[in-house]
């Protein structure tokens, strides 16, 4: 009797303590995409420079897109690196995109002189580019294969290292499913 | 018959519960007469990628609000609510609708509240069965029902007894078993002097002559002792389990449990919670997400670290201040206030600032600098200052840094090394900064000619160079007492108010001649000037301005 009122009771609550744990040990603002190994949504975005950026224009080539804002400091934090990356892999058929978001082109502009950072920067004026890409913690970034298709996403802080591995195997098509992860930051 | 009864009340009180309940908003909604209700219908199932448990609808963050106007614009374009969802599902996934699809590990969320109610409904079903079961009985359950005695001898009547045998023997036997309970019962009630005599004797002999009627009629049966055994012995323990009292091992365990669970939820709940740094910051903490929330200390400190390199007191003075509201032993936030109370002059301040961020760190090295640095500085205690000075000293990197503080290692050494004699001498001499003759700016003060009469000759002049055109401490003040003009007057890093700050960059020179030697108050007969042209480098000589009466 006391044996099976136990085994009851366990049966009740064991299910109910793991469920708990298991929501409880999870990052409640983290929102897998469903984009990686999907065609990269494509628009133009008007540089700093006043050049236009087309993403379909740039079809055969590996695009690194990095979203990101000046009031960030994940995305401060990496500025120069991702800089020195760029120095790096720029002669290898790889596309840097930086693209600001949620914050004034004067900002991006000082953002850009502050850390020298020399690859292609653009403002998503109405957060449209974002939405598309599904955009929620920043710094984010796409890798996106020579035939135009997202290969990796990485949220927060991506580091040289990791950059210049998933260019590479962006370069040959391989795709990562599971999400890169560093120091983000919401977006507003 | 009762329990019948209490079946519909019960069902009838439940539905009256559910019905508010019932899913209102998933009736297909009626067409929305205009965009505008439409867009709100949509973004109210859409679920704010930035919010936490915030609909696009009521989100006032700026991404729902992008979200909105592309909703809209959608709308505009022709597209159906349908083709929308799906829009938003393929950028963020099915995370984005707040009613999810019920298919895989989203399932539960639709089963678990459903299996939950009717797990609680079988309970409260089988309880209320069971006891309805008891007091139906026929038992008698309190004093006050026996009171009442029958005036004949009650005898069960020809219309409960059943037909066959075997249920007949159990009937009388379950009979003999009221009949000895409430024998009990009487008797108990009887000698705790419930029941009075009289009663008593009533009572006990209609149960008497009813046990006797029993028993006869179990005599008369034909016998049938194996499966009589059988039953009994079946019967028995679960009439007792049902109220034997919990055990204590079953209380422990229980106990145990209960606080085992309070104590973790408290852990929990303390690790997974902490205040808001900002307005836009959320409650949960770091335990939780795995990284420092929007906002959060990290980047308060950051920006007020920035603040201070800025010389943006304020500002720096702010963010501080909400890194210690989230964090009330954030060594470095103290640190830095100690740096700027020491800064303004307020060394009390100041060194118990240095003393909470050591108190939280003991080796945190901006701390142990400021504070032997001031220690120094006011010749309070060489011995102190040069111990602090010497542990923050193993922890610099070489370069010029390490090599002030271990110059001014070394002249604090001396008169601790000579005693105390060499101390109190020293302290009204200036205090021994590193930089004894560095970079400086010169020029000649003068007073304009109208006021040149009324000067007051016991009055204070000091002249302030400030790194900033506005408020704010200044980075270096001379005080010239009874000062004779026109004024040939140098200020450079000997005269810096905190320690260790250098004298360089664009400063903004001005003076101000005081009546009562207290630059706080402002008397009339005051003066006051400023160079022309601030700001001036560091260097710069023949910086030469006038004093005016202040308006």
């Amino acid at each position: 009797m006391a044996l099976r009122r136990l085994i009851i009771t366990l049966a009740v609550i064991v299910p109910l303590v793991a469920l708990l744990a298991y929501g409880f040990f999870r990052d409640p603002r983290y929102i897998p995409s469903p984009l990686v190994g999907r065609p990269a949504p494509t628009f133009s975005v008007k540089l700093f420079n006043g050049e236009n950026v087309n993403l379909a224009d740039l079809r055969g080539k590996v695009v690194f897109i990095n979203f990101w804002a000046s009031w960030c400091p994940p995305c401060i934090a990496e500025a120069k690196e991702l800089e020195a990356t760029w120095q790096r892999l720029k002669d290898q058929g790889v596309v840097f995109l930086g693209i600001e978001i949620q914050d004034t082109e004067v900002n991006g502009r000082a953002f850009v002189d502050k850390f020298g950072v020399t690859y292609p920067n653009g403002a998503d004026a109405n957060g449209r580019i974002a939405i598309d890409y599904g955009v929620w913690g920043i710094p984010e970034s796409f890798f996106i294969d020579p035939d135009g298709r997202i290969v990796y996403k990485h949220v927060g802080g991506i580091g040289a290292e990791i950059l210049a591995a998933k260019a590479a195997e962006a370069r040959e098509r391989i795709m990562t499913t599971k999400e890169g992860k560093g120091d983000y930051q919401s977006i507003r | 018959m009762k329990s019948a009864q209490l079946k519909r009340i019960f069902f009838g009180v439940l539905f009256l519960l559910l019905t508010p309940h019932l899913p209102t908003h998933s009736l297909p909604a009626a067409a929305p007469p205009d965009i505008e209700e439409q867009t709100r219908a949509i973004a109210a199932e859409l679920r704010c990628p930035v919010c936490q448990n915030l609909s696009v609808a009521d989100s006032p963050s700026e991404l729902a609000q992008e979200m909105r106007a592309l909703v809209r614009e959608q709308l505009e374009q022709g597209k159906s609510p349908e083709e929308i969802r799906k829009f938003f599902v393929s950028k963020y996934g099915d995370w984005v609708l707040l009613a999810p699809p019920a298919k895989g590990f989203n399932l539960l969320l639709w089963l678990l509240p459903a299996i939950g109610a009717l797990i609680g409904l079988l309970l409260v079903i089988v309880v209320t069965r069971r006891w309805v079961k008891r007091s139906s009985d026929g038992r008698l359950t309190t004093a006050m029902e026996a009171k009442a005695p029958p005036a004949v001898p009650r005898a069960p009547e020809a219309a409960d007894v059943p037909m066959d045998v075997d249920s007949q023997r159990d009937f009388y036997r379950r009979e003999r078993e009221r009949i000895e309970a409430e024998g009990k019962e009487i008797e108990f009630d009887f000698q705790s002097g419930k029941l009075s005599e009289a009663d008593y004797t009533a009572m006990r002999r209609r149960l008497d002559s009813e046990a006797a009627v029993t028993g006869q009629k179990l005599a008369s049966m034909p016998s049938s002792p194996a499966p009589a055994q059988k039953r009994a012995p079946e019967k028995k323990p679960a009439a007792s389990g049902e109220r034997r009292p919990l055990k204590t091992w079953q209380l422990a365990a229980g106990a145990v449990f209960l606080l085992l669970l309070g104590l973790s939820l408290g852990v929990v709940l303390m690790q997974a919670t902490r205040p808001r740094a900002s307005e836009q910051d959320t409650i949960t903490g770091d335990f939780l997400t795995g990284t420092p929330g929007s906002g959060g200390g990290d980047a308060l400190l950051a920006q007020g670290r920035a603040a201070f390199e800025k010389r943006d007191y304020g500002q720096a003075i702010e963010m501080f201040k909400k890194v210690l509201a989230a964090d009330p032993n954030n060594p470095e936030a103290h640190a830095y206030m100690g740096l700027m109370l020491a800064q303004a002059g307020h060394t009390d301040g100041a060194l118990s600032a240095f003393d909470r961020a050591l108190a939280a760190d003991p080796n945190f090295p901006v701390a142990l600098w400021g504070k032997g640095m001031l220690l120094a500085q006011n010749g309070g205690d060489p011995r102190e200052a040069r111990r602090l000075l010497e542990k923050v000293s193993t922890m610099m990197p070489n370069g010029p840094e390490k090599s002030e503080v271990e110059k001014l290692i070394a002249e604090l050494g001396k008169p601790a090394a000579a005693g105390n004699v060499a101390a109190p001498a020293k302290k009204p001499a200036p205090p021994p900064v590193a930089q004894a003759a560095g970079p400086a700016i010169q020029g000649v003060i003068d007073v304009d000619t109208k006021s040149k009469t009324s000067v007051d000759p016991q009055a204070v002049l000091f002249i302030i160079a400030k790194s900033t055109s506005g408020a704010g401490p200044p980075l270096a003040v001379k005080r010239i007492a009874a000062p004779k003009f026109p004024l040939n007057y140098t200020i450079g890093s000997e005269d810096v108010m905190m320690p260790g700050s250098v004298f360089s960059g664009k400063l903004f020179i001005s003076a101000r001649l005081d009546k009562d030697g207290n630059i706080a108050t402002k008397e009339p007969g005051n003066l006051a000037g400023e160079y022309k042209k601030n700001p001036v480098d560091v260097g710069a000589k023949k910086i030469d301005f006038l004093l005016e009466p202040l308006k």
